[in-house]
């Protein structure tokens, strides 16, 4: 059995969000709903200072504060080191998510199907033409097959992908219907400049093992005692009050 | 063993014009918070305030939860005086017995909706916590320790304490008899009877005692044992929430206990001295808990560490500042006023009703100030930071709760003397 792990070079990051949009259309999460994310941090001022960028996937954590909480056993840890969400038995009650030091938990606070970038019932979006006669009916609204089916060993489980029903958390699921087929995620298969290496952590000679023992890595908020499985390489943790700015910058504009 | 007995026919259930307005009142309240409610069930929770932490930029935990703690926190108030009675045979507080049992009982179950009102799938809540319960989540306990024990320890006290009076008007044979019958359940008043009742009683308080503190304890833990939120991962939430949980209660039970006193015309049997009793029980929660609250905030201003300076920040002068003063001052006045009357020992029944309210506001505010701000201005991570703002069916739905709460008292009173008429010693 393999142990997932993913590691995140920050110095090959250009901040093209590739991967956030990768993940939007491979697992068909609604709108405001960011599986994967990118920070832009500043570190510095004016004109002394840099940027970089920081995906942040869920961080898979061995020890993670979702799972512990989680009242009825939705969220729940696997074998091979994923943390998933069963659609089917989770109650709504967030608990997971105030919990998650990263917060990478996106609630389905609407009906998913309300929740898309476009009512494919709209008419007349592109000049006279209405977008459902043109495509037949058929596609769009485009929906992954994969995530209707059932993974993990005893396949008894609906844990893939986003968007099933109002009320349910959901998060990242290091793309599992993608991992179970032998493929990469998503994120990791449309870098175009190869940040992320993703494979089995448990064994040493594997490209993400060889990458993660890299002595710039590091993980996110490690003294939260979450043992997260993604390591980050090539900066350093970024500073909470780097927020202090953004939040300034969306005062002014409002 | 005696008893203090009041004719039974003193007992009237009174229901003047006054019952009625009020009872239509308070259903209209109640039906507009099912309106609101049935639209949080169409369109999901959308239609609330909340939105997710970090990129969306919102608090989940918004006032349902709040009031889930400040409803079971009212609850704290029955059972203490109970046991207060019982233990320590203080029997000045013996008529207030049944209207503090009472309101445990209400608030528990108005504290039990908030929880399955905030659910996004409440259908699913109701059969999954039972299902696939996991005694590694906090949640767990809320449900199994408040909800299921101290609820149903809280309803076998009330029933059993009420035995003797519920025989005495089934002889009367007015009213709704069959309940009183029910309720007596061949109970008949020999002394063997009384004997064992009182018995019973006193295990069963001695017994809802830890109950008690375990209860309030388990919420604070669902805050406490969260290491990524700053403002709740602090050891002391649990014997704070405990505390709180007593000066929202008492507090409560002031104000009912004056409502009850001059409705009902019961200055005979609710005298100053009842008052007196809870006013200096009140001043001494309050104080206690102003010095829980003092060495968590001077721990994190000492410390300083980033995030929870921040979060600080956002409360002393920040976006909540307002919120957070207010409720500093609805603390510190009525201890002021409580600790005055100690002081002088003229107590007066307006002043603790006052006093009674102001706490119960903040017991209101503060968890406001405790759920919401460590989501907005808590993340670990740089997230710009979040805002919430409770919407109208956030308030309504409340509002309803409040007047279901309200309305199951008006009901018990008409039904049920509110002032035990047996006095069992």
């Amino acid at each position: 059995m393999p142990k997932y792990g993913m590691t995140i070079d920050l110095e090959r990051c250009m901040g093209c969000r590739a991967c956030v949009e990768a993940c939007k259309v491979e697992n068909n999460t609604g709108q405001n709903m960011y599986w994967m994310y990118v920070f832009r941090i500043e570190r510095g001022k004016y004109p002394d200072s840099f940027w970089f960028f920081m995906p942040r996937p869920c961080m898979h954590c061995d020890n993670a504060p979702c799972v512990k909480v989680c009242p009825v056993g939705a969220r729940h840890k696997r074998e091979d080191g994923l943390v998933l969400t069963d659609y089917e038995r989770c109650i709504g009650c967030r608990y997971c998510e105030v919990a998650c030091p990263y917060s990478v938990n996106y609630f389905n606070w609407k009906k998913p199907a309300s929740n898309q970038y476009y009512t494919w019932k709209e008419e007349n979006i592109y000049g006279s033409g209405k977008v459902a006669l043109v495509t037949a009916g058929a596609v769009p609204p485009y929906r992954n097959p994969d995530h209707d089916k059932l993974y993990g060993i005893s396949k008894k489980r609906l844990v893939s992908g986003g968007g099933h029903s109002k009320g349910v958390m959901e998060k990242c699921t290091f793309c599992v219907h993608r991992l179970e087929k032998g493929l990469l995620p998503a994120c990791v298969a449309n870098c175009p400049v190869k940040v992320f290496t993703f494979g089995d952590l448990s064994d040493p000679k594997s490209e993400v093992s060889r990458v993660a023992a890299d002595r710039s890595a590091f993980r996110l908020l490690e003294n939260a005692g979450t043992e997260p499985r993604v390591f980050y390489l090539h900066a350093s943790e970024p500073d909470p009050l780097a927020r202090l700015g953004l939040t300034e910058i969306r005062r002014t504009i409002r | 063993m005696s008893t203090k007995t009041q004719p039974v026919s003193a007992w009237q259930p009174r229901a003047g014009a006054g019952f009625y307005v009020s009872a239509v009142i308070l259903l209209v309240v109640l039906a507009l918070g099912l309106y609101a409610y049935s639209r949080q069930l169409a369109e999901g929770e959308i239609v609330t305030g909340m939105r997710s932490i970090g990129t969306m930029g919102g608090a989940t935990w918004g006032l349902y939860i709040s009031f889930v703690v400040y409803f079971i926190g009212i609850s704290f108030a029955g059972i203490t005086i109970a046991a207060l009675i019982r233990l320590l045979n203080l029997k000045t507080l013996a008529p207030l017995a049944r209207a503090a049992e009472l309101l445990t009982v209400i608030s528990l179950i108005l504290g039990a909706l908030s929880i399955v009102i905030d659910l996004g799938q409440p259908l699913r809540g109701l059969k999954n916590l039972w299902l696939y319960a996991r005694p590694a989540s906090p949640f767990f306990y809320t449900f199994s320790l408040v909800i299921a024990g101290y609820l149903f320890a809280s309803l076998v006290y009330l029933y059993l304490a009420g035995r003797a009076d519920a025989a005495a008007l089934a002889t009367r044979g007015r009213g709704p008899v069959w309940l009183y019958r029910l309720w007596a359940a061949g109970y008949e008043g020999t002394a063997e009877e009384r004997e064992r009742h009182s018995r019973t009683l006193w295990w069963l308080a001695l017994a809802i005692i830890p109950l008690l503190v375990l209860a309030h304890s388990t919420l604070g833990v669902v805050f406490g044992l969260q290491v990524g939120r700053p403002g709740w991962f602090s050891a002391l939430q649990a014997p704070a929430f405990v505390i709180l949980a007593g000066v929202s209660g008492i507090g409560m039970l002031v104000v009912i206990a004056a409502i009850l006193r001059s409705v009902l015309r019961l200055q005979d049997r609710i005298s100053l001295d009842q008052f007196k009793w809870l006013s200096n029980f009140l001043g001494f929660l309050l104080i206690a808990y102003l010095y829980l609250w003092g060495a968590e905030i001077s721990t994190t201003a000492w410390v300083s560490r980033a995030e929870e300076n921040e979060l600080l920040r956002a409360l002393i002068s920040g976006e909540y500042a307002a919120l957070f003063w207010v409720t500093v001052a609805l603390l510190v006045i009525p201890f002021v006023i409580l600790l005055l009357q100690f002081l002088t020992k003229r107590y007066s029944i307006p002043w603790i009703v006052t006093a009674g309210v102001m706490v119960n506001i903040a017991g209101m505010t503060k968890r406001y100030l405790l759920v919401v701000p460590s989501q907005t201005y808590g993340t670990l991570l740089p997230y710009a930071a979040g805002s919430y703002s409770p919407s109208w069916v956030e308030y309504l739905i409340i509002l309803g709760l409040f007047a279901l709460g309200i309305l199951l008292y008006m009901l018990f009173v008409k039904v049920f003397p509110i002032v035990p008429i047996h006095e069992t010693e």
